[in-house]
């Protein structure tokens, strides 16, 4: 931690008022408080108010309130001199602010946040603070809504102050992969995959029934590897997190079954998670934090989704999915009508190589004005598929040559387009200048070039996990699963259920 | 010597069975007939037989499981999905702990639990056990009686099969039958665990008993133009 030593922190004093109230109307314009409620604040009992000084010159306070008879406390305010934002002030006050409600017996702690202001909301997320409701027009005249927060004070120690970074292994079974990974809070520990893709390519897709059985099977050597790996014993972890949807009914099954026996024998704590948040919560390995809010965009042999992530685990929304073929699914099928092998997506990447993308105007899937209006973030991909298949089969039964390579790069283009699109458009729809990408398919090539391009010319940053973690994985699972942890979630009970449509919003399932 | 016994063939049945020099007492046993909830209940279920045993404190999973001293799982034969998540957490309890992991065809437990209620089987008289194997079939095995241990002697089977070919080869065969389809307990698959000890016969293989390939044929790509 940086200690600033040009600041003065001490405890706030009646004659500090004129002061404080200089720097409020400052901060909070048209929403400060008068000088007799501010007044009131510095002199109560039950209050605990701090000012932060640099050459006697008043740069921030912040003060709580916690009433006797009470174990919970609330931030009353915080404020930062323009001066000194960005420079830690902020967070140094506000941990003190939840060391005193610790000293003063708080086991929780609550705070109001305006939904406009990310960059306090960012803060108090980052000090374990969780969003627990919303107030809607809270905050007059403006008709700002406000986010309620809630810090465990309990569980969660303070990130800085010496909290524990929980080891959690996560099991991830829903669909062909079976994954187990294990981190450290935020720190990617181990990462194994075992594949059956091999096993479902002469059936050019993923079989439920090979899937499940080939999990049974891979479960007990790819524990053991991971645990290899990360150089740690089954007892060295904290806790068990698993997927329990959405995925394939009966694979899914398999992971819990087997997580809940692994948690139960070795009493740890179980967390049952969503596999698509998973997604989304894997780039905490690669930035310490998913920043919100984001756009997500799933793309997978099994998923096509768009979600809204304004909070990892409070507040995910999907705006649209696949209404029929996932976007690796279509490009297996089309790869079968070329003649090319399973996976489709890397043979079509191989294909397309030298070809024209414009060279055929394959039809974009829900991107007519008529279908915008229902379907503006949904995907549909079998219609395209159809229109190649109907492509290819009319040159061949005319006897005409066609060029493969046109064929399979006007078709990748065609996914690509409509995925993209639709993403940087949810994006400006929805003011949000973050794209994260996840699943199988963001391996090609193509896809990552496109949704950089567009992110680049839309003012949109764009985030691309590794490789290895944007595909189906366990170390997701095990992220999402320390996330929660480290917000003090409650683990799940025993009997938790593996939901084969787990809905996006419930990011964890008790 | 101890064991966690698990069965998830037709519903979800955990027990804990003690085998105290030849003296076998189940300590705790945990059954659920729902054959369709089987990962929502597994976890319980071994809770719950472990509690009975005296083995941890109830629904709270606070600590290594102690006083086990190995896993056995039934293998089926059984409809798929739920097969699976009895074997599956067979396998991670004993990973977790370090056990020993050992396999019983659930059918030999069934058969054992006739014996037990008392079926006496005639002179050339088989026992033949069945189990619903869905799409119109069975899983069955037949037994003819039980060795010195109490272990029942399989003389064919497990295999898969229309109920009326069944019969008609039975039948053809001149075979005499006593039937039985009682659901499979966890307590039965630990007690032919421990008179397969007893016999020298113990197995270590887990692997479901499906007795069917999976259902998918590869395909030729369709044609979409007329």
């Amino acid at each position: 931690m940086v200690v600033h030593l040009n600041w003065l922190i001490r405890e706030a004093r009646e004659v500090d008022l004129a002061e404080i109230m200089k720097l409020e109307h400052a901060c909070f314009g048209s929403d400060s408080w008068s000088e007799n409620n501010m007044r009131a604040e510095l002199v109560e009992h039950h209050t605990y108010y701090l000012v932060a000084e640099i050459d006697g010159q008043l740069v921030g306070y912040a003060g709580l309130s916690k009433l006797p008879s009470s174990e919970q406390s609330d931030i009353q305010t915080i404020a930062v001199a323009a001066s000194q934002r960005g420079t830690g002030l902020g967070r140094e006050l506000m941990h003190r602010l939840i060391a005193r409600a610790k000293e003063l017996g708080s086991k929780e702690m609550f705070l109001e946040v305006r939904a406009d202001n990310p960059i306090a909301q960012k803060l108090y997320r980052k000090l374990g603070f969780v969003q627990i409701s919303l107030r809607k027009n809270y905050y007059q005249p403006d008709g700002v809504d406000a986010l309620i927060m809630r810090l465990d004070l309990e569980r969660f120690e303070v990130p800085g102050i010496g909290q524990k970074q929980p080891i959690v292994l996560g099991i991830e079974s829903s669909c062909d992969e079976t994954g187990v990974g294990i981190v450290r809070g935020a720190t990617l520990l181990a990462n194994v995959i075992s594949s059956s893709m091999d096993e479902h390519a002469r059936f050019g897709g993923v079989v439920p029934e090979i899937a499940a059985r080939a999990h049974l099977e891979a479960l007990k050597p790819t524990l053991r590897e991971a645990l290899s790996q990360a150089g740690l014993s089954i007892d060295d972890v904290d806790a068990i997190a698993v997927t329990n949807g959405p995925g394939l009914g009966g694979a899914l099954m398999v992971g819990v079954g087997a997580a809940k026996a692994l948690a139960v024998a070795t009493g740890k704590p179980i967390y049952a998670v969503n596999h698509l948040v998973g997604h989304v919560g894997v780039d905490v390995l690669e930035r310490g934090v998913v920043e919100t809010p984001t756009i997500a965009l799933l793309v997978s042999g099994g998923h096509t989704s768009l979600l809204l992530v304004r909070d990892l685990l409070d507040d995910v929304e999907l705006l649209g999915e696949t209404i029929d073929d996932a976007a690796g699914e279509a490009f297996d099928k089309v790869a079968r009508v070329l003649g090319l092998k399973y996976p489709g997506g890397p043979e079509i990447d191989r294909a397309a190589e030298g070809g024209d993308p414009k060279a055929i105007r394959f039809p974009r899937g829900l991107s007519l004005p008529k279908d915008m209006e229902k379907h503006r973030y949904d995907f549909s991909f079998s219609g395209l598929k159809t229109a190649v298949a109907r492509h290819v089969e009319l040159a061949e039964s005319r006897g005409e040559a066609f060029s493969r390579a046109d064929v399979a790069a006007s078709f990748r283009e065609a996914v690509v387009d409509v995925l993209v699109t639709k993403a940087v458009n949810a994006c400006k729809d929805h003011g949000v200048p973050r794209l994260l990408l996840g699943g199988g398919v963001v391996a090609n090539r193509r896809l990552r070039e496109f949704a950089q391009e567009q992110c680049d010319k839309h003012g949109i940053e764009l985030r691309i996990p590794a490789l290895s973690l944007c595909t189906d994985n366990g170390a997701m699972i095990a992220a999402l699963g320390a996330q929660l942890i480290m917000a003090g979630r409650e683990p799940s009970s025993l009997d938790f259920s593996a939901v084969s449509t787990l809905p996006v919003t419930q990011v964890q399932s008790l | 010597m101890r064991v966690l016994a698990i069965d998830t063939s037709a519903g979800t049945s955990v027990a804990v069975v003690e085998n105290n020099g030849g003296s076998v007492t189940v300590l705790g046993e945990s059954s659920v007939d729902n054959a369709m909830k089987h990962a929502e209940t597994i976890g319980s279920a071994i809770v719950d037989a472990l509690a009975q045993a005296g083995l941890t404190g109830g629904v709270s999973t606070t600590g290594r499981v102690r006083g086990i001293d190995a896993v056995v799982v039934g293998r089926g034969p059984a409809p798929f999905t739920g097969l699976r998540v009895g074997i599956a957490a067979a396998v991670m309890f004993a990973e977790g702990l370090n056990l020993p992991l050992f396999g019983v065809v659930s059918h030999d437990a069934v058969a054992l639990a006739e014996f037990e209620r008392g079926l006496t089987l005639a002179d050339g008289e088989e026992l033949l056990v069945t189990s619903d194997a869905r799409r119109s079939e069975v899983y069955w095995a037949t037994y003819q009686g039980q060795n010195e241990n109490g272990l029942p002697i399989r003389s064919a089977g497990p295999a898969v099969q229309k109920p009326a070919d069944l019969d008609r080869e039975f039948e053809l065969a001149g075979r005499k039958l006593a039937r039985a389809s009682g659901q499979v307990k966890a307590s039965s698959i630990a007690k032919i665990f421990f008179a397969q000890q007893a016999s020298d016969c113990t197995d270590g293989d887990v692997s479901a008993l499906y007795l069917r390939a999976p259902d998918a044929v590869p395909t030729a790509a369709k044609k979409v133009s007329g």
